[in-house]
């Protein structure tokens, strides 16, 4: 039995953020502050050929002007190192920094940014990927080939190519030869902007050799390490604060204002500001990828798949960020959900001159559960199969081995989801008025197993304080997750225990709210720290009780013997006497997940070869299309998903509603094109979120199996809602208009156009 | 930037006189404000109107008479309103989002001579009058001759709309406003269309108006659209010949929101659809 774990505690800064007193990062702000801003390139190609600051630097209240020719401009990255503070001689997107200003106040800053001059020759850019894969193409970096990797990693630096991944056991082609089908496919997918309520921002301060940085960031401890990397400075000379996020989904893991604001913290003397302008932030996000999926299948007379051949080439823009981890993706998403035979599958991500893509929730995996859903419902219908038992005759099952080699040993809990969705909702009996349509996708999605640490302390007054750099991007995973498992730990309700913000001097490493990693991993290290303490408590309380420890049980905040509640101490006596006999009662728990096993020459770039604590999903969407408007009515969206264990209730249901939102954006509403390098949509009201009016409510049905390393068996949970949705939505329209969907967003012009035949 | 805050008509009317060209009147400021911080417009001054009483007004008679000041949440709630103007109500419902609605008015609305003004053409259909005043005088003209251009109309700098006035639904008749937006809210019109039937005993259409907005510079009726319902019993090719006659009257652009063919192809099937809503309207 458990007190909190499994109860819809609410989270603890609820009321802050509901009333408004909650301090996000754009609000938090230091006496003596001022205000920086940078000036960004109009194009998306060229060259600098000259830049000049005095008129701005000799304006009033400006503090400093600073270009390439004055910062420390080395190349940095997290895998590649090819992103300079400022570009120096060329430009490679439209938004690239070429220069800051720091001014008494935002109106100045930017009066002074309007006073730099400069002159840029423009090019051509390279503004899509096949232009960037182009024999003869221009490079975008002409000097790439020298760029410095983290670990001296070394890969060809092949034409625009940033990094590429490509697994081929050699007899795809053969098997090809012997199928009684050939399913060919190509599918586009575009970017999306995170579109987060609080824009990018980055506060800074330099005192005695030390920088200090206030950030609404999901990763301080990247923060910390690539401050360092980008200003030449040791790790210890940087501390990273957080303060509340409002968003980030992915876009706020690497560096964004943090490095300018440091610098120009240490050339002022005076604490700097800076805050994106949602334009800014719109134009300069590292959005998730456009890609172009080509996907080929040989499939024998029963039905079955014998050979698989993906073909996926995505958009890095103009720098790597995490495109080298990235290419690893589409070898789980492929081969992790249905048998799929022997399989060619290579990834290659490609530099344009345009915005760097980067982390979005789900990451690569919305498109690729599109492009392989679309697939196999293109596979049942030439073969004139229902689509439902096609897919689940070629699930995998508990055993069956990933195309790494890793084994997937609990495989059967998808088709578990198949079982309870039919149960709620009847397949046969969905999407069956005019006009109306019923699509399904399923997927397997990892927990990220990176590194986290949390120190438990018993309080004097009994509570428990809990010290992490975990951070809470917003969904939950600290203010119910972590806060409800050392709770749990001594029986106590999460609202007696409070959990520091993150701050990279006083908490151990935490490798960011990233993969839905938070709950599971440092959930984990604040269990067994609590374990921990729970041993000092018993072991004090047992000679203040003078009974054996083994007797004591610890609940409602006090220990007693069992039988006999006459005989206790109040977890507040237990931790003023230990003060003064044991010492403070604190644990620290560290915990990262092992790397499953897998097969290291499954294939070659492969920066992520595993898929670490695999979670199960299940999604099935009902439609309806207008044939005047072409628009598309979600009437119901289902979705199964294995958890491990649910901590929060109600936190689950929100991650899961809040995914699948987003999920219908990228799939029905949001966009984000690219016309000669620079993005159309330029504001949110032509970018087109989902609203609520839009969105259905979720039905939702959690599956606990309880056997996970983490807290309680818990799994990530809030990142994979996102996953299945494009694919389950594009099934459902192409069912709905009859005809197939092999882009989106699915516009209504796309809709009018099939439509219309 | 100045910024006067005019108390009453007079005194807004004293300053348009004064400032004249260099002056914009600003009344829930939805649109203008945008278009301010964008830097899109740069007027010397605002002349904020929002708090003169006497043109919230509302009169219901033989004619309906607004004043400028009429939000979009009071149009798109009122019961009494919606009943003689459901087309209007329905629109009112569209601007935006409820924040919005609540400080954006119909005034504004029309003198911002968007091409996307949802509430106009209900009030094309209903064959709306607006009212002009200035320290000169007055002058009333029908809102179809108001409009020049994309953000261009008739007033002079230093006029000021100060009322509004329309037809109430006559008995057998039905209208509707239809708006094409990928997204339920806070859509640009990509099409909007309102119409208004009336239907003799025997269910011919005796009398039809058709007005479009976001096809063209303008909001516009398109008569010839009309024409083609007028006598039909809205069966055999008559939304053909209508649908035919609105693209010939369109001419919409391309943007980052819609293309102008997409804009176009819808507005047969919106048509058929917004004038089986009339007739379900009467008959229910």
């Amino acid at each position: 039995m458990t007190v909190t774990v499994g109860t819809s505690a609410p989270r603890s800064d609820g009321d802050a953020k509901v009333s408004g007193a909650a301090v996000f990062g754009v609000d938090f702000s230091l006496p003596g502050m001022v205000y920086a801003q940078l000036l960004r390139s109009p194009v998306a190609a060229g060259r600098l050929m000259s830049i000049a600051t005095g008129t701005a630097v000799s304006m009033d209240g400006v503090h400093a002007v600073v270009t390439a020719a004055e910062v420390p401009n080395e190349r940095t990255g997290i895998v590649l190192f090819d992103m300079p503070l400022f570009a120096t001689d060329y430009i490679t997107y439209e938004g690239e920094p070429l220069a800051a200003v720091v001014a008494e106040t935002p109106e100045i800053a930017k009066a002074a940014l309007g006073a730099i001059e400069f002159e840029i020759e423009e090019q051509e850019p390279v503004a899509t990927p096949e232009q960037a894969l182009a024999p003869g193409a221009r490079l975008v970096h002409p000097g790439w080939a020298t760029f410095a990797t983290m670990g001296n990693l070394e890969w060809p630096r092949d034409g625009n190519i940033v990094s590429e991944t490509v697994a081929d056991p050699g007899d795809v082609d053969a098997v090809f030869e012997t199928a009684d089908l050939v399913v060919e496919d190509v599918y586009g997918a575009p970017r999306q902007y995170q579109a987060y309520l609080e824009p990018k921002m980055a506060l800074a301060t330099y005192e005695a050799g030390r920088f200090t940085i206030h950030v609404s960031h999901q990763f301080p401890f990247n923060v910390r390490d690539r401050v360092a990397q980008t200003l030449g400075v040791p790790k210890s000379a940087v501390r990273v604060i957080g303060h509340h996020i409002g968003g980030a989904f992915g876009a706020k893991l690497d560096l964004g204002l943090e490095a300018y604001a440091a610098f120009l913290a240490r050339r002022t003397g005076r604490p700097v500001k800076m805050v994106n302008t949602r334009q800014e932030d719109l134009l300069t996000a590292p959005c998730r990828e456009n890609a172009v999926v080509k996907i080929r299948s040989a499939v024998d007379s029963a039905g079955k798949i014998l050979a698989l051949d993906v073909d996926v080439v995505f958009d890095s823009g103009a720098y790597a960020i995490d495109a080298p981890y990235l290419t690893s993706i589409p070898m789980f998403v492929f081969g992790s959900v249905y048998r799929v035979g022997t399989a060619r599958v290579a990834t290659r991500a490609v530099y344009t001159n345009t915005a760097p893509t980067g982390a979005f929730r789900g990451v690569s995996g919305t498109y690729l559960v599109f492009a392989l859903e679309r697939h196999m419902d293109h596979i049942a219908n030439e073969l004139g199969v229902n689509r439902r038992d096609y897919r689940l005759q070629a699930l995998m099952d508990d055993g069956d081995e990933m195309l790494n080699g890793q084994i997937l040993s609990d495989a059967s809990i998808l088709r578990e989801a198949f079982e309870v969705l039919e149960e709620r909702a009847p397949w046969a009996e969905l999407g069956k008025d005019p006009l109306c349509g019923v699509g399904m996708a399923a997927a397997v999605w990892l927990t990220n197993p990176a590194p986290g640490q949390a120190t438990v302390k018993l309080n004097e007054d009994g509570t428990l304080g809990v010290i992490t750099a975990a951070t809470d991007n917003g969904s939950g995973a600290v203010t119910m997750g972590v806060r409800q498992i050392a709770a749990e730990g001594l029986g106590l309700s999460a609202d007696q225990v409070v959990v520091t913000m993150p701050d990279t001097d006083t908490a151990g490493y935490d490798a960011g709210s990233q993969g839905s990693r938070t709950t599971h991993v440092v959930g984990r290290a604040a269990f067994e720290a609590t374990a921990e303490v729970k041993n000092s408590v018993l072991k004090t309380a047992a000679t203040m009780l003078e009974a054996a420890e083994e007797d004591l049980v610890v609940e409602h905040g006090e220990v007693h013997v069992t039988g006999d509640r006459s005989s206790r101490v109040t977890l507040a006596e237990v931790a003023a006497t230990a003060m003064f006999t044991e010492g403070p009662i604190a644990a620290t728990g560290s915990y990262t997940t092992p790397i499953p096993a897998f097969n290291p020459t499954c294939a070659t770039g492969m920066l992520l070869p595993t898929w670490p604590t695999p979670t199960y999903h299940l999604h099935i969407a009902e439609v309806e299309v207008d044939p005047v408007t072409g628009n598309v009515i979600v009437l119901r969206y289902l979705v199964a998903q294995e958890v491990g264990k649910t901590i929060n209730p109600q936190g689950v249901a929100g991650q899961i509603q809040g995914g699948v939102a987003q999920g219908l954006g990228y799939a029905l509403w949001e966009r984000l094109d690219i016309e000669g390098g620079k993005y159309v949509q330029r504001s949110l009201e032509t970018y087109g979120l989902p609203l609520a009016v839009d969105v259905p409510d979720v039905e939702a049905v959690l599956l606990q199996h309880e056997a996970s390393a983490g807290p309680y068996g818990a799994k990530g949970v809030a990142e994979p809602p996102i996953v299945p949705v494009a694919g389950a939505i594009a099934n459902a329209v192409a069912d709905a208009i009859g005809r197939p969907i092999d882009k989106i967003p699915i516009t209504p012009e796309a809709v009018l156009d099939a439509l219309e035949g | 930037m100045q910024f006067h805050r005019a108390q009453t008509l007079d005194e807004a009317l004293d300053l348009l006189g004064e400032l004249g060209d260099d002056a914009l009147v600003l009344a829930g400021g939805t649109d203008a404000v945008i278009q301010y911080l964008a830097g899109e417009i740069a007027p010397e001054a605002f002349v904020h109107i929002e708090g003169i009483e006497d043109l919230t007004t509302v009169s219901l008679n033989h004619r309906t008479t607004l004043g400028p000041l009429v939000t979009h949440r009071v149009l798109a709630t009122d019961e009494v309103i919606g009943a003689v103007h459901p087309a209007l109500a329905a629109s009112a419902r569209t601007v935006g989002g409820w924040q919005t609605q609540a400080v954006g008015t119909i005034g504004g609305n029309i003198c911002n001579a968007s091409p996307a003004a949802d509430t106009v053409p209900p009030l094309l259909v209903a064959d709306a009058y607006v009212t002009l005043a200035s320290r000169r005088g007055r002058r009333r003209l029908a809102l179809m001759d108001f409009f020049l251009d994309r953000r261009q109309t008739v007033m002079d700098p230093d006029e000021m709309l100060t009322a509004i006035d329309l037809d109430p639904l006559p008995r057998g008749s039905g209208e509707v406003y239809l708006k094409v937006g990928r997204r339920g809210a806070m859509e640009v019109a990509l099409v909007g269309m309102a119409v208004r039937i009336g239907f003799a005993a025997d269910g011919t259409v005796d009398s039809a108006r058709i007005a479009l907005c976001s096809v063209a510079p303008t909001p516009r009726r398109v008569p010839d659209a009309e024409k083609a319902l007028i006598g039909s019993r809205l069966d055999g090719g008559v939304f053909d010949a209508a649908g035919e006659a609105l693209r010939a009257a369109a001419c919409p652009i391309d943007d980052a929101r819609a293309s102008a063919s997409y804009r176009r192809r819808t507005l047969g099937g919106l048509l058929e659809r917004a004038a089986i809503q009339c007739r379900e309207a009467v008959t229910s």
